[in-house]
């Protein structure tokens, strides 16, 4: 195209001079342009010849590029790994067929219903397909030498045919099949079969069932509850207590909307054949699985929704440093390029078109920074992915690049274009219109973009350190009970074995007695739930038979065995614990915080209240503990009740013991395992010290800290790289006035008081904005913290200040001895 | 300054001389030029400034196409024919020129 032209007019020019006419004083290099501009692809083949033309002039400096593509890779990479992860928290559709199509139904607000709803919803013939599943169910698998509890999900028959489910070998379950069959997670089956194929097809020890494998799930199955959550083992549901989550298929052309309408008459109907506990018509919902229309309709999903969009800003924050890098980096190339921009001008190149290919720069250095951040997050996902984070159930997130980050990445690469390489641009355009009135101001713009810098950076390291003084302060709290010396063990009973409370709590006696007698062991317990490891909540009415008075209490409840107090060494501040004696009346012991909300002036020691399933069973305080938390380390105190485990009807299957030990409870671990073992060979049991098994508790703190500190920190390094570089830069430019300083007599104390008062001018200013505007921001963080950390408390500003202005001192360091080591002889002679 | 002045040409015209020109078969640029140069008796001189991206403008409106050839001293050259879209645009920018020159000269006569 650009030959082309060029030798068309070098053909008219020969024919002119040819003929003897004068050579026409045209502006070649204007007609050239002015016959791209006719051309349709004008606008690529500028861009391409621009980018060209940027590359061979980036060549030249090596460290501007490596240290923009630094900045820039680091930015990028930073927020496209944490715009992966929220996209796959929030956003990741269930590994079947037709996603879009599948709803969740909820009636009476049940997150889980019996088999009969699940079959009148189904039999209604108002969706097109119903199936179920209970996700939080425990196996016990035996590999032949021993038992190990595994994570699954109990299922209709038809649930793998009416999802759509894919397999990676064999089938899914199928409607037909017995109730001895099972479906593997590839994780388990590589786990545990090393990734046999022939796995399918034979039989595995489940819960003392001999059930055929059918099909292994692929290695990306996502499952319907997501966040990453990869149960092991799918089984048809064979007991009858379970209950289960109903999901329907939508038939074509039916909107959510008109379905939660005909799921309310099918449960107005359903309450007319079958009444009992639940009004099923009272609250029915239908919400979608995937997708934003989920967010929607999910209201704990918008928490993590907020958490990740608060994540986002904050990222896009440490981008916009990396941006003002590059962008100072930019500015002080603009004066090396301003003579060939003159000549470009004074050619007749437009200004337009100039800012255009000045633009080339910023955006060729975009490009190549989104490509790196983009490698950069694509491998830190593959580790992500390594990660095994301490859950009852195996969590296996699977990022990867899709079209939401391509999308994500191209809207970083061109706000990265624009905010590297508008400022730089417009600059040297007006530098090269009237070069001495604006050398001055350029010097001062990079003053003002490093200060705008340092007030960013104190917004995304007050973030990172409000999150590390919440894990610092999270792992200082105590959970109310000890867990230094503390074995505990979770034990899953096979359901066949033991279906009634007897046998249960037969074998709780039998087990607690042994491992008690267990040398090193002080004390041994059984309880329901273990605190972070599970927890039920009851909100009910208890009623005061002494004066009529009632109360609306609303509190976590276990079930423990007498020496539950002593083994987890939860202080007992008033009357006793339970004893075997009890069992004349129902007795609880409550803790402080359930005496303070709910028994008013009453003396808690022998309170009776009326409580339990019909509301008139009483019940009598007998003992007062001290609180405990339950599902996270921050949390307020929360009112409590333990009842005796031999006084409930006991329904569950997992039964958790404590044991306190004398010696390092690591120690104890393999004997306690034997024990379980010897005494229930069917059951699995997991076995850990408390410290260890209470991880969970911890990780919402964790996962924070180790977000926005890395964040933080990451913000700090490149703002003290763009403060180093201005600096630098401005010694260099000072360095005669410098010499002549020094050669009139000027001492090192004074040189080095001039370039710290330039440099502490720039970070003050920054701090100062960057502390006004963090003040206002940071506020809602607070229903991320646990209570005792508060974004406003000023110590945080006080240490995010000092650690700016010791960057800026250590970022000056460098052009300090820069200026000290200016020799006053040679500028002179240079001059 | 003895030359009397060149008149400019008017806006919109270098089309239609150009097609006109082209008329008489294919031809390279300066060739145009010449011919518009020659048949105007020396009074009209079309720059290259302007020719060129008349020229080009023409061509992406498809009223002329171009293919390289031989020029009569044995150089490579573009060469420019008039298509039949050209065809009709010079007939339809002939007879808006003949009304305009006519309204013209009736105003200046009257």
């Amino acid at each position: 195209m650009h030959r082309e032209i060029e030798a068309e007019l070098a053909f008219h020019r020969e024919m002119a001079a040819r003929h003897g006419n004068p050579i026409p004083l045209g502006n070649t290099a204007v007609l050239a342009e002015h016959g791209y501009a006719l051309w349709r692809f004008n606008f690529l083949e500028n861009l391409w010849r621009d980018l060209a033309h940027a590359a061979r002039g980036l060549r030249r400096s090596p460290w501007l590029v490596i240290a923009a593509l630094v900045s820039l890779g680091l930015g990028v990479g930073v927020n496209a790994t944490m715009f992966s992860l929220g996209s796959e928290f929030l956003f990741s559709r269930p590994s079947v067929r037709d996603a879009a199509s599948l709803v969740y139904v909820r009636l009476a607000g049940n997150s889980h219903s019996s088999r009969q709803v699940l079959e009148f919803l189904a039999s209604s013939g108002l969706f097109a397909d119903v199936a179920g599943e209970n996700e939080e169910i425990t196996a016990n698998y035996n590999d032949g030498v021993e038992t190990h509890p595994v994570s699954g999900v109990f299922t209709t028959k038809n649930y793998f045919t009416a999802l759509g489910i894919p397999m990676l070998y064999g089938r899914g379950i199928a409607p037909d099949d017995p109730d001895e069959v099972a479906v593997l997670s590839y994780g388990f089956w590589s786990r545990q079969f090393n990734g046999d194929r022939t796995v399918v097809g034979r039989a595995i020890n489940l819960d003392g069932r001999m059930c055929t494998v059918v099909g292994i799930l692929p290695e990306h199955h996502r499952s319907l509850v997501g966040f990453g959550y990869s149960p092991d083992i799918y089984l048809p549901r064979y007991l009858e207590t379970t209950m289960l989550a109903i999901y329907a298929r939508l038939k074509p052309g039916m909107s959510i909307p008109s379905a939660r309408a005909g799921a309310i008459t099918v449960a107005k109907r359903l309450d007319a054949q079958m009444p009992g506990e639940f009004k099923y018509a009272d609250d029915v919902r239908v919400s979608a699985i995937a997708g934003y229309e989920r967010l929607r309709t999910e209201s704990d999903l918008m928490t993590v929704a907020v958490f990740f969009g608060m994540l986002l800003a904050v990222t896009g924050l440490v981008l916009l440093i990396a941006c003002m890098n590059v962008a100072s980096l930019l500015l002080a190339r603009a004066s090396v390029r301003r003579r060939e921009i003159a000549i470009r001008l004074a050619i007749g190149a437009s200004c337009g078109r100039l800012l255009q290919q000045l633009l080339a720069d910023s955006l060729l250095l975009a490009l190549l920074g989104a490509a790196l951040g983009l490698a950069l997050a694509q491998m830190t996902a593959v580790l992500l992915m390594r990660i095994h984070l301490p859950t009852p159930v195996p969590i296996r997130l699977h990022i990867e690049p899709d079209w939401r980050l391509a999308l994500y990445a191209a809207a970083l690469a061109t706000f990265s274009t624009l905010a590297c390489g508008l400022l730089p641009a417009w600059q040297s355009l007006r530098e090269s219109l009237a070069p001495a009135l604006h050398r001055e101001s350029k010097m001062r713009l990079r003053r003002v973009l490093v200060a705008a810098q340092v007030a960013v950076s104190v917004i995304v390291l007050t973030t990172g350190l409000l999150f590390l003084r919440n894990l610092v302060h999270s792992s200082a709290l105590s959970p109310g009970f000890d867990v230094r010396h503390t074995v505990f063990a979770d034990v899953n009973l096979p359901p066949n074995v033991y279906s009634d409370a007897k046998r249960k709590a037969g074998y709780i006696d039998r087990t607690v007695d042994s491992l008690a007698a267990l040398p090193g062991i002080d004390s041994a317990a059984a309880a329901r739930v273990v605190p972070f490891n599970g927890g039920t909540r009851f909100g009910s009415t208890l009623v005061f038979p002494d004066n009529g008075g009632q109360a609306q209490a609303f509190f976590h409840w276990n079930a423990v065995t007498p020496q539950f107090f002593r083994a987890m060494d939860i202080p007992l501040l008033q009357g006793r614990t339970f004893s075997p004696a009890d069992h004349s009346e129902h007795v609880v012991v409550v803790n402080t915080e359930f005496v303070q909300r709910y028994l008013g002036h009453r003396q808690p020691l022998g309170t009776v209240f009326l409580w339990g399933r019909n509301g008139k069973t009483p019940y009598r305080i007998i003992g007062v503990a001290a609180p405990t938390k339950t599902i996270t380390i921050g949390e307020d105190p929360q009112p409590q009740l333990y009842e005796p485990l031999a006084q409930i009807d006991n329904d569950r299957q997992e039964i958790d013991f404590v044991m306190r030990s004398a010696i390092p409870p690591a120690l104890q671990l393999e004997a306690v395992r034997r024990t379980l073992h010897r005494i229930e060979p069917m059951a699995g049991a997991q076995v850990a010290t408390m410290s260890s098994s209470i991880g969970l508790a911890f990780l919402p703190s964790q996962v924070g800290a180790l977000l926005m500190g890395s964040t933080g920190i990451l913000g700090l390094l490149l703002a003290s790289i763009g403060l180093y570089g201005v600096m630098a830069f401005s010694v260099a430019r000072r360095t005669r006035e410098i010499g002549v300083r020094v050669a009139l007599g000027a001492d090192r104390g004074h040189i080095t008081r001039m370039v710290l008062k330039d440099s502490a001018r720039v970070t003050l200013a920054g701090t100062a904005a960057g502390l006004l505007v963090t003040f206002l921001v940071t506020k809602p963080l607070a229903m991320f913290l646990v209570p005792g950390i508060k974004p406003t408390d000023p110590l945080n500003f006080v240490v995010v200040a000092l650690a700016m202005l010791a960057t800026g001192l250590a970022a000056t360091w460098g052009p300090i001895r820069r200026a000290l080591s200016i020799d006053p002889n040679s500028t002179l002679r240079e001059e | 300054m003895g030359k009397p002045a060149q008149p400019a040409l008017l806006q919109g015209t270098l089309d239609l001389l150009v097609l006109h020109a082209l008329q008489r078969g294919a031809m390279h640029g300066y060739a145009i030029a010449q011919t518009i140069h020659l048949l105007s008796d020396e009074v009209l001189k079309v720059e290259e400034g302007s020719l060129y991206p008349a020229l080009w403008r023409l061509e992406l409106d498809g009223a002329i196409s171009s293919k390289s050839g031989l020029s009569e001293n044995n150089r490579k050259a573009k060469f420019y024919q008039i298509t039949r879209h050209g065809q009709k645009l010079l007939a339809e920018q002939e007879a808006t020129w003949v009304r305009l020159s006519a309204a013209v000269s009736r105003v200046l006569a009257g």
